[in-house]
């Protein structure tokens, strides 16, 4: 097949042509923000954190096994969280001291798999001329990973107003892209940078 | 596809067997316009242009044109807010066209060293917008009526020529998820076979 080169050529011509988009995993990453706007923020002082952050949670015959993020990684996001509320006005305090906002960290991690094809074509006359494929098509497997770092607020008071005992979420921000194998802590303490900056409303006095 | 570039080849093939036909290769500059401009800025320099115009007379013909544009471009992580909703991140822009057109061609001087033509197409526009951020993408599309004057000259020295034209997209405001018109000015470098 004396033209195949040339249609091969052809369309890698064409391919070349369509521009790029992303290039980098950090070029995925968003910071998306959402809040309850009737909620009065300015008239709170106080928030609660955990030390850790949830990465897993299973359920095995009623029992939840919590898995946390080790605190090699957790840690300079836990503080970068906490500078962040301090800098808007809050001051931190122990779960105990009834604070007036709890704010909650988890990460989470989704894989996603997929798998593409091709024939390769061949055209041949033995017993009678014709186009075909060899079989089997190739298939390859790829997959991508991202990662999300969820931050909610939450007024612990407003649980006693839930017939399940639960409070509203007040803030949420999420930060998400593709993970990469370097495991980059600025990507993830710019994001918690990025979800307060673009939240003013969280100011308190 | 296959058939498509079967229709393509005969097209071409068949431009040289026929003396008064006129066969345009030629990769489009694309200078965006109205509403594709306040999306992407930039000009274009993706994209391929192919017109086939049969002779009626030496001064008039009949043709079709159909080509592709893509526009681009790459924004820095910028802040979007609807409503209580916050969205901060990179954004990358697409915007394809493909316009499909009858054409009329009218060349003022057939006999001259430099012919100058005037043209009109009419015919549709398909037009896709992609926005990407993240790993989503939002895709807006739409089918516009399509009306393409053209201006340009040809230089044939015996079968073969260079090709220069101006031509102008404008596709009506079609459907709900552009709602505006699309159009951009294409300048069309290539190459002509009679």
């Amino acid at each position: 097949m004396k033209n195949k080169p040339i249609l091969i050529a052809a369309l890698l011509l064409l391919a070349g042509c369509y521009p790029g988009g992303a290039d980098f995993a950090e070029d995925t990453d968003v910071v998306y923000t959402n809040y309850d706007e009737t909620y009065d923020f300015a008239s709170k002082g106080t928030f609660a954190m955990p030390d850790e952050i949830v990465v897993d949670a299973e359920v095995e015959d009623g029992d939840v096994t919590i898995e946390y993020m080790p605190d090699i990684f957790a840690d300079p996001l836990l503080e970068q969280i906490e500078s962040n509320m301090e800098a808007l006005g809050y001051t931190r305090v122990d779960i105990e001291d009834n604070p007036d906002l709890l704010l909650t960290p988890a990460g989470i991690k989704s894989t996603t798999f997929f798998y593409s094809y091709w024939y390769d074509w061949w055209y041949g006359c033995y017993y009678g001329c014709g186009w075909g494929w060899y079989y089997p098509p190739y298939y390859t497997v790829s997959s991508y990973t991202t990662g999300t770092l969820l931050m909610v607020l939450t007024d612990p008071s407003q649980g006693e107003d839930s017939p399940i005992n639960q409070s509203k979420v007040l803030w949420l921000g999420a930060a998400n892209g593709i993970m990469s194998g370097a495991y980059d802590v600025n990507r993830a303490t710019k994001a918690i940078d990025q979800a307060f900056k673009q939240s003013p409303y969280l100011q308190t006095n | 596809m296959k058939k498509i570039l079967f229709i393509l080849f005969f097209t071409c093939a068949s431009a040289t067997l026929f003396a008064q036909s006129n066969t345009v290769i030629s990769f489009p500059i694309g200078l965006p316009m109205g509403d594709i401009n306040t999306y992407i800025g930039k000009p274009s320099f993706r994209g391929i242009n192919f017109d086939y115009r049969h002779h009626v007379n030496p001064n008039l013909a009949l043709g079709v044109n159909v080509s592709w544009h893509v526009f681009y471009e790459e924004l820095a992580s910028d802040t979007y807010t609807a409503g209580t909703e916050t969205l901060t991140g990179k954004q990358y822009r697409y915007s394809n066209h493909v316009p499909m057109a009858a054409t009329v061609s009218y060349f003022l001087s057939p006999d001259a060293d430099i012919m100058p033509f005037v043209s009109l197409g009419i015919g549709t526009m398909y037009s896709r917008r992609n926005t990407n951020m993240n790993l989503y993408t939002l895709e807006e599309e739409a089918w516009n009526f399509l009306l393409q004057p053209e201006v340009g000259v040809q230089k044939v020295v015996e079968n073969v020529g260079l090709h220069l034209s101006a031509k102008f997209n404008y596709g009506f405001k079609a459907g709900d998820e552009l709602t505006e018109a699309q159009s951009f000015l294409a300048i069309n470098v290539g190459f002509t076979f009679h």
